[in-house]
């Protein structure tokens, strides 16, 4: 598994909003389930002092800090305070940080980055569903229930395409060490490249699934710097151009942004790619024949 | 959201660039109240949202005699099927170079990215094509609130230093409007200065608000009628209407749609936490579109509940067969209420969507 495990202390931005205080109820249900610390405090401006599912909540990151042990935090606060949240984990010294949060403006999610960066902090998101490693800890809104452990890493810049991919594998039998959704916006913190390069280092992970979109080319950028065995699926070849397809970044803009040119590209490194997401299970099956 | 160019001109102006004189017009009649400040030589542009526009015959030049008839001669015509409804007038420049300079964001570095070359003009994308290094590129760290001299002067080359700064402004423009593109082609050197000749300039839709702007123009009356309803959704040519949650698990339901020899008729995310009121306001929606003679829903429940799923679908009550597949929290729950009231269920992507292509036919 990587970017966090049952020992992991996780702290909520925007704890008391309708979003957070629901999450924060299922993280903690999830992480009594398999024995993990899970959300250990939230944090809203002014709401110092309340609790959220029994969890302490303070105004600031580094007054959670002062009383409680934690490396992660978990954003939920809207589109235009993310970037914010995002700068104030990162000063407070958490190492990670998850922004769920959809809608937020593109030049502030660079510059959150940036500064984040520069604080020694990895954000992943904005636009995604978190992360989840089976059995072992749960910092987003994934659905608990469609997963299996095993040694199977997914990669997504989408949510409910993830689940529907975790779903099929989970029921053909296939297990994950740990599924992350990247996010859909077109700046996004952790990339296919990033999350590759953990999985490298993960002794757990035996294959990794890509799960892209039109938009950018992140993904075979992503591939060529791995050796870690892969297999593809990119949605949106039936995506017209110039048009945003829900997510901000999934728009084909000419280059090599479209799902045929970036299909083709893996293709052409060897990667199997799936034509439709119930190929996949197939697929990873014949990967694994094939390198043991 | 694009911008015209010549609300985007205005957008320059107020950083600092120089842009030519100008009368914008909607009617050719409007432009007897301005005779007297059409003196010399002018041209007259088409205001429409379409690459190519000089070439596709959007640019006229005229002077004081022709000014009204070439006008007459935009409004009257289409531009790559676009319909011009705004004319502007510009004091022709006396033109001794043009250059180009963009600025868009680099999704790989994360950063600000400048592009800039010495010849700019109509021909910039041939020109970028035939020699590789016409276009020189520079990205720096965004919380920068400059383009620092070393990278102007890396861009812009021997280029005057008044280009330079027009640079440095143009990037104000980028940061302030949130812009996702900002660019002038051409940017051009006169006997009295710089000026932006053309103006280009999109707004990251997720900070319309901020930017004051109300209404997002890019969308059609049935996409922003979506969007009030927190839906992201796009209009396509097929017959099958698409219900999703997500836009990855959408997007793979029109691919799969395409997989099994359909076509679909729009793109609908419904979103995250639909529910009943929600899923009835995407039905109708879909159903309202013409084409539509079929509607799959493909719901995966996370925080979505499919029994608000269920009577969502039922509450909308179309006259079009709704074909459905949802699975996840409270899936038994929504399937039963469908199946009392007959609609047709499938367990997965596939098996629902090679239904729907089948009942389109």
């Amino acid at each position: 598994m990587i970017y966090g495990d049952k020992k992991t202390g996780v702290i909520v931005t925007g704890a008391t909003g309708r979003q957070g205080e629901y999450h924060i109820g299922l993280m903690n249900e999830y992480a009594r389930q398999v024995g993990g610390r899970g959300v250990v405090a939230g944090v809203t401006p002014k709401k110092g002092g309340l609790s959220v599912h029994g969890v302490p909540v303070y105004n600031t990151v580094k007054e959670a800090l002062r009383e409680h042990d934690a490396t992660t935090g978990v954003v939920f606060v809207p589109g235009i305070a993310a970037a914010d949240s995002i700068m104030e984990a990162a000063d407070a010294g958490l190492e990670l940080v998850v922004a769920i949060t959809e809608h937020v403006p593109v030049h502030d999610t660079m510059k959150a980055i940036s500064y984040a960066q520069m604080q020694g902090c990895c954000v992943i998101g904005p636009n995604c569903p978190g992360l989840l490693s089976p059995g072992e800890v749960k910092m987003g809104i994934m659905p608990a229930g469609l997963f299996l452990r095993g040694n199977v890493g997914v990669i997504s810049r989408s949510g409910t395409l993830t689940y529907e991919v975790v779903d099929e594998l989970t029921r053909a039998g296939i297990g994950q060490s740990t599924v992350v959704g990247i996010g859909g916006d077109p700046v996004i913190g952790q990339t296919f490249a990033d999350v590759l390069e953990q999985f490298a280092q993960d002794p757990e992970t035996k294959a990794v699934v890509l799960i892209g979109e039109v938009g950018g080319n992140l993904e075979a950028e992503g591939a060529r710097h791995t050796d870690v065995p892969l297999v593809a699926y990119i949605a949106g070849v039936s995506a017209p151009t110039d048009k945003r397809m829900g997510h901000a970044g999934a728009i084909v803009e000419g280059g090599e942004s479209d799902a045929r040119s970036k299909i083709a590209r893996l293709k052409k490194m060897g990667i199997p790619v799936a034509s439709r997401p119930s190929e996949i299970p197939g697929l990873i099956r014949d990967l694994f024949r094939n390198h043991c | 959201m694009k911008l015209l160019e010549y609300e985007a001109k205005q957008l320059f102006a107020e950083e600092g660039i120089r842009v030519p004189t100008g009368i914008l017009v909607s009617k050719h009649e409007e432009i007897l109240l301005h005779m007297d400040e059409l003196a010399g030589k002018v041209v007259v542009k088409a205001q429409v949202d379409v690459g190519g526009r000089g070439k596709a015959g959007g640019v006229l030049m005229a002077d004081h005699d022709t000014v009204i008839e070439k006008a007459r001669q935009l409004f009257n015509t289409t531009i790559k099927g676009v319909p011009v409804t705004r004319v502007l007038i510009e004091e022709r420049l006396d033109i001794r170079h043009e250059y180009y300079v963009s600025i868009a964001i680099d999704r790989a570095k994360k950063q600000p990215v400048i592009l800039f070359a010495e010849t700019g003009g109509m021909d910039i994308e041939e020109t970028a094509q035939k020699e590789k290094n016409a276009v020189r590129s520079v990205s720096f760290c965004p919380l920068l609130p400059d383009v620092p001299n070393f990278l102007l002067r890396e861009l812009c080359g021997d280029s005057p230093a008044e280009i330079q700064k027009t640079v440095n402004r143009l990037y104000h423009v980028f940061c302030h409007k949130d812009a996702l593109l900002a660019e002038i082609n051409p940017l051009v050197t006169t006997p009295d200065g710089v000026y932006a000749a053309d103006a280009k300039l999109i707004i990251d839709d997720n900070s319309l608000a901020r930017q004051g702007i109300a209404i997002n123009r890019d969308l059609s009356e049935r996409e922003r009628e979506a969007e009030k309803h927190g839906f992201s959704f796009v209009e396509l040519a097929g017959t099958i209407g698409v219900i999703g949650n997500g836009a990855g698990l959408t997007m793979s339901t029109l691919d799969l749609i395409e997989f099994y020899g359909g076509r679909a008729a729009d793109f609908l995310d419904v979103g995250g936490g639909a529910d009943t009121e929600r899923v009835m306001h995407a039905v109708r929606l879909v159903a309202s579109v013409p084409s539509v003679r079929v509607i799959v829903v493909n719901l995966l429940g996370g925080i979505t509940r499919c029994d608000e799923v269920a009577r969502g679908i039922i509450a909308a009550g179309v006259a079009i067969p709704v074909i459905v597949r949802i699975a996840g929290t409270n899936a038994e729950e929504g399937r039963k209420l469908l199946s009392e009231k007959g609609y047709e269920m499938l367990d997965t992507m596939d098996h629902v969507v090679k239904k729907a292509v089948e009942v389109a036919g």
